[in-house]
């Protein structure tokens, strides 16, 4: 496949709008278009100078896609004109752009990388503030925001970037003078932007990272891959915005020390409360950090820092990055050590990287909203069960204090009853209003004077305070158990289902029942229709569907839209489709199970009525994927060594066959030879009769020689690569009587007595093959019976068509039944007769029949001859 | 120059070409030979042969090639002659205009049989144009165009208006193939496209009009390429 072939990417990369970028890729593009290329302007952006537009001269243009109503109409890239049309270089301005709603991509680097796929040269323009992991740094100097920002990747891989230099005095003035002369308000960056000390800053920074990957291009690989295993770095990232800043640090050092990267979240009971808001953060986060090529593992654990620190040890992480603000928590200051001090005590050779952050302050009141949230609910059940504690407690303290028992004991006894309801109940609440309230019973009940709130006693906030205490460490201990063990549960419960498919997998052979048992656990796992694609849809191989009860219809997943995802999935290897930066207006999600970079598939799962596949359902899925990668690469080598086993049986058959042949040929051949020279050379002295009777000879020996041609002929119609035939529904009868037909010919006067059913089978085979297998069985039975009637019947059995030819002639001698199929048989072991009979034929037989999943077999009757008879799958 | 029918013999291999050409003069045929494809198709506008036998592995062009060039022009009978095993070529070459096929290797009496079969079906295709038949009779079986009637050794056949339709086709291209294409489009229109009812069709008619159906003697098959009606029993 000519895809095979990546296109190459040529980027100019200049420090500020206006340095010249379009005017040197026009420049470049002209060079190429003047060497005969097939260069097309892709896109180039609106606001142009008329002298760089000049430039363009006789390069054709791709013309824009209109996007949006009249009100807000938009040009856009047209990314599937440009598929279509295929030129071998194309121009598109501005890399970094993002697409306007209703473009299949999100962002334009996207559409470069489909049509770099598609095997186009693409050259394109980008500054220094759009690279992503750049972007805060340039935001310092500028300040100014630049949310347009394009992957470091995309940077570090093109195959040339060329770094566009003026001074910034020149820019400067170019600028000036643009304003002068026609109004330019191209760049869209504030007044301020264009300072001197901006410029050389930013120019400065373009050149550090020209420079970078220039020493990136350099390294060899030894070097590189000794620093590899000495670094490896782990940024913890949190569901804040100021993640991000660690973020892009970890990923700037890594790419200085050419080293991995991993970028952990730890999950916990308090992650699920999380706020919308939040959850944007954290899925923003772990956005940015796939996009910068970090490796994203998310950790389940209470506690950050020993969670941290053992996969940290497991992974052999050398740095470990985390953000910190400068604000103390004074109450958690107290009691919580802070996760650097725990970290370094936990991992002591392992460096640890703070990163200052401000915006932690946020964050914390964000957290503190949280509580208040949680107390919101309450439920019957538990009001219940306080309700019922506490008034049994009171009963058994009436009694007690009947009996005469001190009113310290009955405080105990609330305690008590606090412990109880803390540990039944969900949450702090039960288990405060409980202590407030016991202080207040036992007051009332129990304390002189009776039936009154009057005495207030000494130890009274004593025994409250502690009260409360037991109250809220009993819960906090209770929830932190119960959501252990709810975490545990659904992490067994995930494990437990990986298992299974796991080991399901492991015991299912077959492309067809892979696929079904992958979607039936996707269908029951996510409550979704699933489909498989196990063929890129343009081969014409429709996706298997899988309905899910929740669905009523999921037909759509079948649709030419949405078989174009999975296309695009298949070529790009990304996954793609609802809730991903890719065709996003699709109604699925699409993921493509790799192995050892091919894509031997593509899972889809719809998204339909609003569901959505969120960062856990993107792990879960890949796993699911990465399983069912394996099992389909162990189906392929299974394949692959059956089509090995068959090839070595086909070339033991080919080489058997050859040797006979080499045999079975010499004889006839002779006798052609000698009779034909032995008329020749004696013309005058040879008598008529002798003359006829030597050029009758020559006759029977072609004829012969015929039919063994034509019985080679047809082996070589069995398929090479699979031993298998090409099978069209034949009717059986009308094979048996072309064979007969052609045995007439040859031997008017045989008597053959032919049956065939009334009804009418059809069977799938290769109709010549099977002629010449009926006329060799014939042939094989006129020679061993002479001429008595040759019987040929047809018939169903079960689910075969059963031919039988039956001679009356000497039937089989016992010594040769072993050797009946055999193409080639040791010296002496064939009887005389056989080499001027079938030689070959009954072996040429066999593996026709054998190539159509039939049987054959011989015997002789009970009576007198012998029959023998085919099976073939109806 | 005798009235015998010429015939253009086109075939590459000298032995082949020569045994034949020597069966034909025999047989009171005058025989032109062409080597190529190009002589062939200049001897074709310059001789007018009565009959053209075409060797489909030719040495500058592919006889199916020469065949369609003869055919825009020219529909003078063509019997091709081919290898065995290769039906599609064979089923192309009917489809393309073919009359007739006979397959390597072959005796002597039944090529002069092809090549006397394809002369009169020409010849009564001629005299057809002129005025329609109104029966045809071949051994035992007679079809009575306009009484609509089948009769097997004088006894009516009962057919089903699908199987009278094939028989009719059949018996007016007696001694000719049809192949399986052209019978289902001929029969039921271009948009079918699954021979299975073709093939539960002749089976039926197979039934009613042959002795044994294992042993036509009318109706011949053959096999991946169609089926012929005989023109003599």
């Amino acid at each position: 496949m000519e895809e095979s072939k990546r296109g190459r990417l040529k980027i100019f990369f200049g420090y500020a709008p206006g340095v010249g970028k379009t005017y040197a890729m026009l420049d470049d593009a002209q060079e190429q278009f003047q060497n005969g290329v097939d260069v097309i302007a892709g896109y180039i952006k609106t606001t142009t100078s008329v002298e760089t537009l000049e430039l363009l001269g006789k390069i054709p243009v791709l013309p824009n896609k209109v996007i949006g109503d009249k009100s807000n109409l938009c040009n856009e890239f047209d990314l599937d004109a440009a598929l279509k049309r295929k030129p071998m270089l194309i121009l598109i301005d501005e890399l970094a752009h993002s697409n306007e709603i209703g473009v299949r991509n999100k962002k334009r680097y996207q559409d470069i990388e489909e049509l770099l796929n598609s095997g186009i040269d693409v050259y394109t323009t980008v500054n220094v503030q759009n690279i992503e992991s750049l972007n805060d740094i340039v935001q310092i100097i500028t300040r100014a925001m630049e949310n347009e920002t394009v992957p470091d990747y995309i940077f570090d891989h093109a195959d040339k970037v060329k770094l566009i230099d003026i001074e910034p005095d020149e820019l400067l003035r170019r600028l000036d003078h643009d304003k002068l002369e026609n109004n330019n308000d191209d760049k869209n960056a504030p007044e301020d932007f264009f300072t001197k000390e901006n410029l050389r800053l930013l120019r400065e920074v373009a050149m550090r990272k020209a420079a970078d990957r220039i020493s990136h291009n350099n390294q060899n690989d030894g070097m590189l891959s000794d620093k590899t295993t000495n670094t490896k770095l782990l940024v913890c990232i949190s569901s804040s915005p100021s993640s991000a800043k660690c973020i892009r640090w970890t990923a700037r050092t890594a790419e200085a020390f050419h080293a991995p990267w991993v970028a952990v979240y730890v999950e916990n009971k308090e992650n699920e409360k999380l706020s919308e808001k939040e959850r944007q953060y954290y899925q923003a986060n772990v956005e940015l950090a796939e996009q910068l090529g970090a490796e994203i593992t998310t950790l389940t654990g209470q506690d950050i820092a020993t969670t941290v620190a053992q996969y940290a040890k497991l992974s052999g992480i050398t740095n470990i990055v985390i953000g910190k603000s400068r604000k103390r928590k004074f109450f958690n200051g107290i009691f919580n050590e802070d996760l650097e001090d725990k970290l370094i005590s936990l991992l002591n050779n392992t460096e640890i990287h703070i990163i200052p952050d401000s915006s932690i302050v946020k964050n914390y009141h964000a957290k503190r909203k949280e509580f208040k949230i949680k107390g919101r609910t309450f439920t019957w059940k538990d009001i219940i069960r306080t309700a019922f504690i506490i008034s049994l407690t009171t009963i058994i303290s009436a009694i007690m204090e009947y009996v005469g028992l001190s009113n310290d004991n009955i405080i105990m006894l609330y305690i008590l009853a606090i412990l109880i309801i803390s540990k039944m109940t969900t949450g702090y609440k039960y288990g405060v209003a409980a202590s407030i309230l016991s202080v207040f019973i036992d007051n009332y009940f129990f304390v002189e004077p009776k039936f009154t709130f009057n005495v207030i006693q000494r130890d009274y906030p004593i025994t409250f305070a502690v009260m409360l205490l037991t109250a809220l460490i009993t819960s906090t201990m209770t929830v932190r158990i119960k959501s252990k063990v709810d975490f545990a549960e659904s992490r067994e419960q995930r494990t437990e289902v990986l298992y299974e498919i796991n080991k399901k997998l492991l015991v299912t052979r077959g492309l067809n029942n892979i696929v079904d048992l992958t979607n039936e656990y996707i269908v029951k796992i996510f409550g979704r229709s699933a489909i498989f694609y196990t063929k890129d849809p343009e081969e014409g191989i429709p996706g298997i569907l899988k309905l899910a009860q929740e669905e009523t219809d999921a037909s759509f997943l079948l649709s030419p839209e949405e078989s174009a995802v999975a296309h695009w999935v298949f070529i790009n290897q990304k996954r793609a489709g609802a809730d991903t930066d890719t065709l996003m207006q699709a109604k699925a999600y699409y993921m493509p199970v790799v192995f050892q970079g091919n894509v031997l598939g593509v899972l889809g799962v719809s998204c339909s009525n609003g569901l959505r596949i969120d960062q856990s359902n993107r792990a879960f899925m890949r796993r699911i994927a990465s399983l069912v990668a394996m099992a389909l690469e162990r189906q392929r080598l299974s394949d692959e060594q059956r089509s090995i086993l068959v090839e070595t049986e086909k070339e033991k058959m080919r080489s058997n066959l050859l040797r006979a042949i080499s045999h079975d040929l010499r004889t006839p051949l002779t006798g052609i030879l000698g009779a034909s020279s032995a008329i020749l050379e004696n013309k005058k002295t040879l008598d008529e009769d002798t003359k006829e009777q030597l050029i009758s000879h020559i006759k029977d020996d072609s004829q012969w020689l015929i039919r063994m041609v034509e019985n080679l002929l047809s082996v070589t119609r069995i398929n090479e690569d699979t031993a298998n035939v090409t099978k069209i529904p034949e009717a059986v009868e009308e094979i048996v009587a072309a064979a007969i037909g052609r045995i007439r010919k040859r031997f008017p006067e045989q008597k053959i007595n032919v049956t065939v059913p009334d009804e009418l089978l059809m069977v799938p085979m290769d109709g010549t093959l099977i002629e010449q297998v009926i006329i060799n069985l014939i042939e094989n039975a006129i020679k061993h019976s002479g001429e008595t009637i040759i019987n040929v019947s047809l018939k169903k059995k079960n689910n075969y068509a059963v031919i039988e030819v039956s001679d009356n002639g000497e039937g089989i001698p016992e010594q040769d039944f072993p050797y009946l199929f055999e193409s080639y048989v040791p010296n002496g072991k064939r009887t005389s007769d056989s080499s001027r009979g079938m030689g070959i034929g009954l072996a040429i037989c066999m593996s026709i029949i054998k190539a159509h999943q039939g049987k054959m077999e011989a015997s002789n009757r009970e009576d007198k001859g012998a029959v023998f008879r085919f099976t073939l799958p109806l | 120059m005798n009235n015998n029918l010429v015939i253009l013999l086109i075939e590459d291999e000298l032995a082949i070409s020569n045994f034949i050409s020597t069966i034909l003069t025999h047989n009171k045929y005058n025989v032109i030979k062409a080597e190529t494809g190009k002589d062939a198709l200049a001897l074709t506008a310059s001789h007018c042969p009565d009959l053209i036998l075409l060797d489909l592995g030719l040495p500058d062009m592919d006889g199916i090639n020469v065949l369609k060039s003869i055919r825009i022009w020219n529909s003078v009978p063509i019997i091709v002659v081919s290898a065995r095993g290769h039906e599609r070529e064979k089923v192309e070459a009917l489809d393309l205009g073919a009359d007739d096929y006979i397959t390597k290797p072959f005796g002597t009496s039944e090529l002069l049989a092809r090549i006397r079969t394809a002369v009169r079906h020409n010849q009564k295709v001629r005299e057809d144009s002129h005025r329609e038949l109104d029966k045809i009779i071949i051994g035992g079986l007679l079809i009575d165009y306009e009484k609509r009637i089948v009769k097997v050794e004088d006894k009516e056949i009962h057919l089903t208006p699908i199987e009278y339709k094939i028989i009719v086709l059949l018996s007016k291209n007696v001694g000719k193939v049809l192949t399986h294409d052209y019978l289902m489009k001929e029969i039921w229109g271009p948009y079918i496209n699954e021979n299975q009812t073709l093939r539960v069709n002749m089976a039926n008619i197979r039934r009613k009009i042959e002795a044994n159906p294992a042993e036509p003697k009318y109706i011949l098959t053959e096999v991946g390429v169609g089926y012929r009606m005989v023109d003599e029993v």
